[in-house]
Formats: C-alpha cells, structure tokens, sequence
C-alpha cells in the first residue's frame, strides 16, 4: 500500500487512542471511549499488515505472524474473560510485564537486523539499549507486583541492608555496559545488551521488592507508566510516531495515577520507591496512641446491634476497603444496600483514592455488583455530609479511616488525607482481628466513642446482616 | 350576621370553636363574633386576646345563643351543667350550627334539633373530595390524635424510643407497630419515626403502603390480597380469610412489638377488635398499646374508653380526647377549618345554605324542620372511588417530620469533573524538564555529529523527539479529567493500547527470509497481541458493569 496511506492510518490510530482515553472521563462515554481504543488498534494493525515493507514475506512468514496474532487474541480473550474483579490487580500487573517482554523481544530483533552507520547507529544504539532497559525493568518489576498481589509472594518488603548502594552500583553497572555495547562493532555487542538485560531484571525485581503492600496501588500505576514509556522508547528505535504518541499517552496516564495515589497518601514517589514503607522499621506500631492514660477499650457489637441500627439509619454511609476485595463481599454488601433503600434509608458509598490495590479498584468492584456509580462518591464529595449520617459502615479498611493522621504527627500516615468517619453518630468498624492496618499503625479510631468493632470475615458478617435485614 | 361561640360543656373538652386568630378571619369576612367567657381557658385563649380581634365577650350563655345566626361548636349539643337546660333548646329558632354531631348515633339530637328549625352542618360528616380537603376537620383532628398517641405511648413506655450504644451499655430501639394507615396512622408514624423508633404499619388497603414507606416505616402484608378500600377513603369491612390471616400476623407481632397504636375505624360501624387479649397477654411486659378507635368501642378488647389500664403487665390506653389533650392547636385547626366552610358557604355578607352543594349537603343533618340525615344516595355520593383512594390522606397537612429523601436525589457526585489542578504541576515539573532534556540532547548531539548539521537521522530524531514531547501533553491533560471511578478501567485500557508495540514485533517480521529477529518479532507480536486482546475485551466488561439508577 501507498507509504503515505499507511503513515495516515498510524496517525488515525493515535487520534483514535486520543478519544479513547478521553471518553474515559466519564461514565457515559467509556464505553464508546474502549470502542475508540479498539478501532485505533485495528486501524494501526491493518496499516501495518498492508504497508509495502510486509508486501515481499514468505508464506512461512505470514503463518508465523497470523499464528502469533490468532494465540495472542484467543489467550488474552480467554484471561479477560476468567478474571475476577477482585484479581483485576493481579491481571493489570501481568499484562504489564508482556509489554516489557515485548519490548525486549523488538529491542532484540531490531538489533539483529538494523545496521547504519556514524551517527544514526549510535542513535538507534542508545535506542535499542533504553528500550530493553526499560522494558527489563518492566517485566520483572511486574511479574513481582503480580506474584505479590496474587500473595504467592508475601506482601511484606524485602530489605536488603545496603539496597540504595545497590541500586547504585546496578545503575553504574547498566550505564557502563551501555557504553561497551555503543562501542562495540556489528553485533559483537550483544554481551553487553545481554548482561545490561540482567542487571536490569534485578534492578526491576529488587525495585518491587521493597515496596510495601500498602503501596501496591502506586507500584501498580508506576509500572504501567513505564510500561508507556517502554512502547515509547520502542517507538524512537524503531522511528515509528505511532508507537512514540501511544507511547507517551500511556507513559503520561501512569505517571498521573501514581500521582494521585501519592497525594492520597501525602506522599512523594520518591518515599513511596525508596522508603520501604509499611514495614515495622520505623518502630511505630508499639507505641499506643493513649492520650489521657485511660484504658483503651474496643467496643465490640453483634451482628444485631448493626442490624438495629442500620434499621433505625436515615442515612448510611458504607467506606470499603481491599479487606471488602479479599472477602468477595461486594454482593453481600449489594443486598444489605438494597434491603436499606427499600427500607428508605439513603445509602451511599466513599472511596478514598487508596482504597484497594490498584487506582479504582473499590468503584469497579461496586460497579460489579451491580451498584449504581450515582451513590459511589470520592472522599471529597461525601466529606461534608458525614456529620449528619447516621451510621458508617467500614468494611475492611483501615489506614484510610485512621484519625491519627490529623490528630498525630509522629504517626507514619500523618498528613495523609482520611475519611473522617468518626464525625458521624456511629460508626462501625468491620474487621477480621484487631492487627493493624498495612500500613502497621494502630487505628485510634477503635477506641473512639463513636465505634463499636464487629469482628469476623466481611463477607461472613455481611450475609449474616442481610438475613437478620430480611427476617 | 351574628356568630356565637359558647364554652364548650362536654366533660373533659379542652377545645374551643374559635380562636384569636379565626375570630379576626371572621370579623374580616363581615361576620360578628361573640364569644362566651371563658370560652378559650383551656386551650389558652384568655378573654383578653378574643376582644383584641374584634369579638364580643358574653357573659351569660343563655344570652350569648339566644340571639345568635350561627353557632360554632366543637361537642355536639347536650345538657347544660350549669343551666340545667339541653344546649339545642337554647338556640334560636332557624339558626346555623356548626360541630361534631356523629348522627348516627344522635337520633334522638336530630330529632330535637330539627324540632328548632336549626340547620345543623356535621363537621364530621364532611365529603371527602378534593374541595372539601380545606374544611375536613375530621382528618386535621386525626392528625393531633396520632401524633398524641405516640406522646401518650412515650409517657407511659419505659425506655428510649431511639436506640442508643452508650458507655453504660447499649438500649435498643423500640419498636412500635401502627395499624390503620389514615392520618391518624401516619401522623404517629411520623412522629414515632421522629422520636427514633422502628416503626411498622399495617393498613388493609395497598395503595397507602408508598405513603408509609415514605415516612419511613416499614409495611407489613398478609399472604391474602384483597383491596380494603371502601368509599370516600376509609376502610371497608374484610372478608374473613383476610381477617385470620391478619390475625396471625398481628400476634406474631405481638411478641416483638413494644407498642401498639391501633387506628383502624370502619365509618358507621363499631370499631373492628384486632389487638385480642390474647395478643396482649403475649406482649412483652412495659409494653404498651394506645387504642385510638376507643369512642367507637376500640379496637382491643381490654380497652376501658377514657381510661388507661393495666392488663398482663401491659399498659393501654384507652383515653377518648387525645385531640383535646392538644387543645391549643387542635382549637386552632378545627377553627381555622369553621373559617373555610363559612367561607365557602358566602361569607359575613352572602351567607346561605345551598342543599344542592355537593360539599354542603351531605354534612347538613337538619335543615328547615327535618332531619335531612342520611343524605340521598344518588346525587353527591361518589367521589370517584379511584382517585380519591389516595387523596383525603395524601393531600391531608402532611406531619411536618423530613420525609427520608430518596436516594439518589442527590445529584452531586456521579461526575463531577475532577480536580484541575493537573496544569500547574505540568509546567512546574513537566516544562523545566523537558527543557533540560533538549538541552542535553542538543549538546549531546553536537558532540558526535562532527558539525554536520544536515545529519538526517539526527533531524528524524528531533523530529520524532517533538512527536513524543507533544504526545506527553496531550496525553498528560487528557488523563487529568479521567473521573476517578473509571481509574481500573484506564489502566487496562491503557494496558491494552500500550499493546501498540505489537507493531514493533511486526516491523522486525517484515523481511524477506526467516531470520532470528523474524522469530523474536513474531514471539513480540504474540505477547504484546495478548495485551491487546485482553486489555480491551477485561475493558469492555468492567464498563458494562457501571450502570447508573
């Protein structure tokens, strides 16, 4: 096909991934939004598969690539289709290290075959060595978060005594092989691409390693960060604009999200990467939040007691947390909602932007259910009217409801913005046991006087709740 | 024309047929109003305040009614205490009186009444149509009584109505069950509701089960359907399936319940027996039931009328006034409701009884020397049934207690476009940086390009490099007013165009032999295909998840 045409498709294609992204900022036009995303890709395919450069294969080659694209569809159809909305995490995470993968995969290949000369090889050079860095970093980086989000791996960070020297020493190491492999002649450099692969795998790994697992939803949006900026960088090896724009859209949305989540917890991304948060290592957890001296006693209540309660609510508001993900009780929770509106009871839902293991992972769980996104509010909107709800509802979360990041400024979490639960008139606290958040910090919100804990498995409590809602 | 508004003699009556603020309505309609003293005392209206509005004060009741053209009374007339004559012997011949007459048991009244020539209009037998609504004094008095049932219910009950988790322990909630949803049943549902309790009504006619659960009760049903609306809004007498299975549900409520307000009356019959001895035997001790049907017999079987009794530990009240034990506003809305139906029949200046009103008629009892009760059946009898079903209760002063809002009425949240503080932080951050990237470049590129300016791969490289900076704020103010809620659905669908670098693993397919990047382009292809794949396809059925109400 005409190169012009085939430029032309590429450039439709990112305008298409453009809108498609840009549907997405409401509820109304996502879904048109995912129809663009899916055009642009066609469109992208197509341009490929009919440009001149395809024309001159062999029919060996085309069963190669009609194989790839035909198992790529059918494993990634059959994934998308299994997945449980509470393993979205874990399914995001892996998708992001394929990306990796594949980049090193193209950077491997592109190395293989292109050759120029003076400048322009030095240029593709740099290029192939920072996409397979990246895209190393990617996969191991990911297919840790995704062992650790599916708890094969534990959640707890590792460590190492001296591990920013570490990191150190592996940057230096990446750099100094870089150069031998710009250096070297021909191909004869694949030694260097080969072991900067390595050293990148490692730095990747250890990278996700020492982060926490409160911290997954930032680990989670930094990798699909970079998994932008791998297609990127393949992009610039390459001298494809399609894949640079693509690229840089997702690179951008990424880096937005771990944005956000750090703010969310008044942190930077550099002490969310670095700082081995949520550890025990800051010696926090011991220390009692005891103001007055007082015993600190929890107030424990029955399933009844929350029944009566709810029975007598005007309004409830239900804060979930990944404790709601882990128990699958978001049906559960369905039910108890609809018995309450039935019952004339205004129910609504906070989200704090934390709340889970990835970016939104709580309104899609929701959203599962089957609950209407038009009582699902963010933090902010809800703030105001919590003073007048009756009772709160806290379903497996806990650092995102903890009054000690106002109220305490030696706490870890202090500054983080909270859900300020404890303005309402009641508010129970549902919990598996009394260990403390991810986070490690107790929660004086247990000891406040406007909560009483009900201790077991959500979901478990949730069901009993709807059976005595009924009855 | 002259009105008078004696003291009323009923034993125990605290209301009084007009008040300050009716008698000024009435002196500006063109009516003159005299009052006897101490008519007011007890709903506390001193002498003082009627003469302030314009009316007469009258000392001598005799006086007061003998010149009289319109009586307004609540009480139907009796024996004088004091006098020791019959109130109607004292009204002057052919005169207008207006109160509460029940002549269904006032045979004996009519009679005299029609004897006198008196036009007598029955307040309590005002139609109840849409017009009438202003002057319905029946469900304006309903109203205090279901409110007043709930105080008198309180006073008696030995706990908190709302619940409550203290430091000294938890108190339950109590929980109350009102059957007859009419005014008088909502107004104590509201009023329960109000005061925190659980609330549960019961009514056998489906169409007031929305207006229940407005206010916040839940509604219990029998397994039998059968419509319990008889004409003009008020209940019919069921059928008999329906009666036990209304029995069994009422005493398996009786064991929960810890007070009962009874409600239900059947017009012209006595009040129907729901709450057996039996059921209160079974109720918890401290429990009380507050029977508001007592003047017509009541609805349980243990109530004495006008008295409170105690019976298996259970407390009910029986009293016969509950209107009049709100004298102050029940005086007022009665009299304000006196203000509407002279209104409506001309006022001060045009004042006539028309007998082919449709409103009039069928609450004119004695007109012109006969009783004219009951009305003839043909002409205004119908209300149209199907309308009017929900109309004297829906459209009757609705109890000033916020009624729940529906969810969803708020309409905030949905997509409130997020923060747009995304700008700012771009070129704080974004700007300086990519700046100092060209920089470098520039330098860089200098450096190893031996002064060929006219290099071409170095300016594809540029240009490419201006592509990826555009790209980045593009996408950087696009991803900003992504809602928050839609944040999965971005990362996979970010997940899945990241899979662009399938074009990658195709480009380095794209040669004439097989060669070991063919292979590795193809491997590519296949793992950034499954990204594509999955990513749009997992996209797909999240969003389809989110539906709005």
């Amino acid at each position: 096909m005409d190169p012009i045409l085939v430029t032309t498709g590429w450039l439709a294609a990112s305008v298409l991934f453009i809108l498609s992204l840009r549907g997405l900022s409401s509820q109304l036009t996502a879904r048109r939004g995912n129809v663009y995303g899916i055009a642009g890709m066609g469109v992208a395919l197509l341009a490929t598969l009919t440009s001149d450069a395809f024309a001159d294969g062999g029919t060996t080659r085309w069963v190669l690539v009609i194989a790839a694209l035909v198992v790529g569809s059918f494993v990634g159809a059959q994934m998308a289709r299994r997945v449980a909305m509470t393993a979205m995490p874990e399914l995001v995470a892996l998708l992001h290290s394929f990306v990796g993968l594949a980049a090193i995969l193209v950077g491997y290949a592109s190395y293989l075959q292109t050759h120029g000369e003076g400048t322009a090889r030095t240029i593709h050079l740099v290029e192939v060595y920072l996409a397979v860095i990246i895209g190393a970093i990617t996969f191991t980086g990911s297919i840790l978060a995704f062992l650790k989000l599916k708890g094969t791996v534990s959640g707890k960070p590792l460590l190492l005594p001296a591990r920013h020297l570490l990191n150190l020493v592996a940057v230096a190491l990446v750099v100094w092989l870089g150069s031998r492999f710009f250096a070297a002649e021909d191909t004869s450099g694949l030694w260097a691409l080969l072991l900067g692969t390595l050293v990148a795998f490692g730095m990747g790994w250890h990278l996700v390693a020492a982060i926490g697992g409160a911290d997954m939803p930032v680990v989670v949006s930094l990798l699909n960060s970079y998994s932008g900026w791998t297609a990127s960088a393949a992009g610039f090896m390459l001298g494809n604009d399609l894949l640079i724009v693509t690229g840089a859209l997702v690179g951008s949305s990424g880096a937005i999200l771990s944005i956000i989540m750090c703010r969310a917890m008044n942190r930077s991304i550099l002490n969310v990467v670095f700082g081995g948060f949520g550890t025990g290592e800051s010696k926090k957890p011991a220390v009692a939040p005891s103001g007055d001296g007082a015993a600190q006693e929890v107030r424990e209540a029955s399933v009844d007691d929350v029944v009566a309660a709810l029975r007598a609510a005007k309004s409830v508001v239900v804060v979930p947390g990944y404790g709601l993900a882990v128990a699958r009780a978001q049906h559960a929770v369905r039910e108890m909602t609809e018995l309450l509106r039935a019952a004339g009871c205004e129910v609504r839902f906070a989200i704090h932007p934390v709340a889970g293991r990835l970016p939104g992972h709580m309104n899609v769980l929701l959203a599962e259910a089957a609950i209407p996104y038009d009582i699902v509010l963010e933090m902010d909107e809800i703030e105001d009217d919590l003073p007048d709800t009756d009772v709160v509802l806290v379903v497996g979360a806990n650092d995102i409801v903890n009054p000690s990041a106002m109220t305490d400024p030696s706490s870890p979490i202090w500054g983080m913005p909270v859900i300020q639960v404890w303005e309402a008139k009641q508010v129970f606290m549902m919990k598996r046991s009394r260990a403390a958040g991810y986070a490690g910090v107790d929660n004086p919100l247990y000891y406040h006087p406007h909560t009483c804990m009900v201790f077991g498995d959500a979901k478990d409590t949730l069901d009993r709740m709807v059976a005595a809602l009924r009855a | 024309m002259r009105i008078a508004v004696p003291r009323e003699v009923h034993p125990g009556e605290q209301r009084v047929a007009a008040t300050p603020a009716t008698v000024q309505k009435l002196v500006e309609s063109g009516f003159t109003v005299a009052v006897e003293t101490r008519a007011g005392e007890h709903a506390s209206f001193p002498d003082d305040e009627y003469r302030e509005a314009g009316a007469e004060i009258v000392d001598d009741a005799r006086a007061l009614l003998a010149d009289a053209d319109l009586v307004l009374k609540v009480d139907a007339p009796t024996e004088h205490p004091v006098l020791g004559v019959h109130e109607a012997d004292l009204l002057k011949e052919g005169c207008f009186l207006a109160c509460f007459v029940w002549p269904t048991h006032a045979h004996e009244l009519l009679e005299r009444l029609a004897a006198r020539k008196v036009t007598t209009f029955a307040m309590d037998q005002v139609p109840r149509v849409t017009r009438a609504q202003k002057m319905d004094a029946l469900s304006s008095m309903a109203n205090i009584a279901g409110y007043r049932a709930v105080v008198e219910a309180a006073n008696q009950y030995g706990s908190f109505f709302t619940g409550q988790i203290t430091a000294a322990g938890k108190v339950p909630p109590a929980k109350v069950l009102v059957i007859g949803a009419g005014v008088a049943g909502l107004a104590a549902i509201a009023a329960a509701r109000g005061l925190g309790a659980v609330v549960r009504a019961f009514d056998t006619r489906p169409e007031v089960a929305d207006q229940i659960k407005s206010l916040g009760a839940e509604v219990l049903c029998v397994e039998v359907h059968e419509d319990g609306a008889g004409a003009g809004g008020y209940a019919k007498v069921m059928s008999e399936a329906f009666i036990a299975a209304e029995m069994a549900l009422f005493r398996a409520q009786a064991r929960e319940v810890d007070i009962v307000i009874t409600t239900a009356l059947i017009p012209g019959r006595p009040a129907p027996k729901l709450w057996t001895a039996d059921m209160v035997a079974s109720m918890k001790p401290g429990s009380v039931v507050v029977d508001l049907a007592s003047t017509q017999g009541g609805n349980c079987d243990l109530t004495q009328p006008g008295e409170v009794v105690r019976a298996h530990g259970v407390t009910i009240i029986g009293y016969e006034d509950f209107t009049s034990r709100l004298a102050t506003t029940a005086s007022q809305l009665y009299g304000t409701n006196l203000v509407h139906l002279l209104a409506d029949m001309g006022g001060g200046s045009g004042f006539h009884v028309d007998m082919d009103d449709e409103v009039i008629r069928p609450a004119v009892v004695t007109h012109a020397g006969e009783v004219t009760w009951p009305p003839p059946k043909a002409a205004p009898k119908a209300p149209a049934v199907p309308a009017s079903g929900a109309t004297p209760v829906a459209a009757t002063p609705k109890p000033a207690t916020p009624v729940a809002s529906a969810p969803g009425g708020k309409k905030k949240g949905a997509h409130a476009a997020p923060a747009k503080k995304a700008p700012s932080l771009a070129m704080r951050v974004l700007g300086p940086l990519v700046l100092v990237a060209l920089a470098v470049g520039w330098v860089w590129l200098r450096a190893t390009s031996d002064g060929s300016t006219a290099d071409p791969s170095v300016a594809a490289f540029v240009q490419h490099l201006t592509v990826f900076v555009l790209a980045c704020f593009v996408g950087w103010q696009v991803i900003w007013n992504v809602t928050p809620a839609l944040h999965t659905p971005l990362m996979s669908v970010t997940n899945a165009i990241s899979g662009i670098i399938l074009l990658g693993g195709l480009i380095a397919t794209a040669r004439p032999q097989i060669d070991a990047g063919v292979v590795l382009g193809s491997i590519a292809a296949l793992f950034a295909m499954i990204n594509v794949a999955g990513g749009f396809l997992v996209t797909q059925r999240m969003l389809r998840m989110f539906r709005k109400e």
